[in-house]
């Protein structure tokens, strides 16, 4: 029974998942579920190097911006559909994070997270500035579907399908990763570097694998971004509100856990779009994460994973 | 000579913690390395054991030049240490703790789960497997430090004060521990401040003070020496004063 009740959790988790936007004839439903399923991809892959390596990133918009824009350059510069552009992004990402990871990995400490953030400050900077990739104004995806390829359609259903794929695939290999050698490393390196190297773990190797993947993914995310709503421009390819997000929401749902950036991302894309409907405002959505931060810290820093297995475990003695 | 270290020197500001120790362990032995509080033991593992770069001196361990390769390197190679303060991956299980350890000979995770839990067997740590390692306490933490180094499969393993804090019955535990670590072949160089420990485990002593050996020998013979009575002396009355 033990045994059983995940996997028929599990089960039933992921088949209300898939059905529950279709169960809605409401479009602005719909596109929430689709931009939460967004959401999650970009936090499950910052999972991979600052929940399960430990080696926190304030700077992924970087790599969500990369792919973002190699779509919509795809098809700008070179008149093909954005999806095309997936692969320039997913290199791209990989040059970036050999630049920062090489360096920063070398040195133990806080010097990759304020690489970080000194990464993503500079591409904005870059990205505004630069008038070949539309400089303030951004750049436009094809107005409209010129092919199945440019992959536009009216109904936000088409994309969630789309990204529940990509999340899927993504927490499959999250969860391969885990059971293997990598991620016993990853999680002995976010644990104690010291130690881990002292076991034999190559923690600079290591760390940069995990930067590679995480990087990668995320720029997949800015990709299936650009491709859905076709428009993207510094602040929305790299403003810094995407890093924050992407950690807030898996340090919510748990860091270093399968789905806790899903859960995470559950809960704060549908509270950030009903604010952002009822008041109009997305202030409200930064005072909820301010608290919601505080909180965390100071009652559960392992995020909602932590508290639910305490609170079963509780449970559980209760019922013993 | 398994592990040979010559002229080794690592400061810090101006504290000369390492200042010109040598060392020599054949293969097989079971060395206990001994000193008064800040003697620098501790500095001159992390130099063996490739965490510390020196700034001067040589270190050959395993026939190779070893002075500057990383400490992953060094456990490749067959050297493992504990440290003194034990460290737990707190998230993870006593098993999957030593099964770091094992991973680095064994990439496949059944085989990696198989030895972990071999080393957690011949450590007495198999009844806690399952257990978060961070509910383990100070005898549990060591004994699972050492678990995790065993799990390498090293020649040498480098075990800094892994009876310290331990109450006398968990002090006989570990005692026989050491012992059939060394029975199983791997050569051993303990920091020990007990100096009963030293006495029934190992035959060779060094001690350190002041970032060198000051003196070798058997048990008997360095808690004979006058120089070593000074430097441990010297030490008490240097506390006595402040
Ligand atoms: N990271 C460091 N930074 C600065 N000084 C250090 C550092 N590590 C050690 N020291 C200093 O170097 C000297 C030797 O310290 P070390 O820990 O090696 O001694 P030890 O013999 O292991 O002592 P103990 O028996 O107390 O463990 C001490 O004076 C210590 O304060
Ligand atoms: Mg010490």
């Amino acid at each position: 029974m033990k045994a059983l009740f995940p996997r028929a959790g599990f089960a039933a988790g992921a088949l209300l998942l898939f059905a529950a936007p279709f169960l809605t004839a409401n479009p602005f439903y719909q596109r929430v579920a689709a931009l939460t399923l967004l959401a999650a991809i970009s936090a499950s892959a910052w999972n991979v190097i600052g929940g399960y390596a430990g080696q926190v990133s304030f700077g992924h918009s970087v790599y969500f911006g990369i792919g973002a824009y190699a779509a919509l350059l795809a098809y700008a510069k070179l008149g093909w559909p954005p999806i095309a552009g997936l692969p320039f992004g997913i290199v791209a990402s990989f040059a970036l994070s050999i630049v920062v990871g090489l360096p920063s990995f070398r040195l133990r400490g806080h010097y990759f997270s304020m690489a970080t953030i000194a990464i993503a400050a500079l591409a904005g900077i870059l990205v505004t500035n630069w008038d070949f990739v539309g400089g303030a104004i951004g750049v436009m995806g094809p107005a409209r579907a010129r092919s199945f390829a440019d992959l536009l359609f009216r109904s936000s259903l088409p994309y969630y399908a789309i990204f529940l794929c990509v999340l899927a695939i993504l927490l499959l290999f999250t969860r391969l990763l885990q059971k293997s050698r990598m991620g016993f490393y990853l999680r002995a390196i976010g644990s104690d570097e010291r130690v881990a190297q002292s076991l034999g773990v190559p923690v600079r190797r290591y760390k940069l694998y995990a930067l590679l993947i995480s990087g990668a993914f995320t720029s997949i995310a800015g990709t299936l971004y650009a491709v859905m709503v076709g428009f993207v421009d510094p602040n929305s390819g790299f403003g810094i509100l995407i890093s924050v997000n992407m950690v807030v929401m898996a340090a919510l749902g748990g860091a270093g856990t399968l789905f806790g950036p899903l859960i995470g991302a559950a809960i704060l894309v549908p509270l950030g779009e009903a604010t952002n409907a009822l008041w109009g405002a997305r202030g409200i959505a930064y005072v909820a994460y301010g608290v919601i931060i505080m909180l965390l810290a100071r009652f559960s820093p392992g995020g909602l994973a932590e508290l639910g297995r305490f609170i079963v475990k509780g449970w559980r003695r209760r019922a013993a | 000579m398994l592990l040979e270290a010559r002229g080794i020197v690592k400061t810090f500001g101006n504290v000369r913690a390492v200042d010109g120790a040598d060392l020599a362990v054949e293969e097989g032995e079971l060395v206990g390395l001994i000193g008064p509080n800040g003697a620098g033991k501790s500095t001159f593992f992390d130099c063996l054991a490739g965490n510390l770069a020196p700034e001067a001196g040589s270190i050959r361990f395993a026939g190779l030049e070893s002075t500057r390769l990383s400490p992953d390197r060094h456990a490749r190679l067959g050297l493992a240490r504990t440290f003194q303060v034990p460290v737990v991956f707190a998230g993870m299980t006593v098993l999957e703790n030593a099964m770091v350890g094992a991973f680095l000979r064994h990439e496949s995770r059944a085989r990696a789960a198989q030895k972990a839990a071999e080393a957690l067997e011949f450590t007495g740590l198999a009844g806690q497997a399952e257990m978060p390692a961070a509910a383990l306490g100070t005898a549990g933490r060591k004994r699972l430090g050492i678990a995790r180094a065993l799990a390498t499969e090293p020649r040498l393993l480098l075990l800094d004060e892994a009876l310290a804090g331990l109450t006398s019955s968990e002090i006989e535990t570990a005692i026989g521990l050491l012992a059939r670590i060394h029975a199983r072949g791997i050569t051993l160089l303990v920091v020990e401040h007990i100096m009963e420990v030293i006495h029934r485990l190992t035959r060779r002593v060094l001690v350190f003070h002041q970032g060198r050996v000051i003196a070798e020998g058997s048990p008997a013979e360095v808690t004979a020496n006058p120089e070593v009575i000074r430097a441990y002396l010297g030490r008490r009355a240097k506390r006595g004063e402040a």
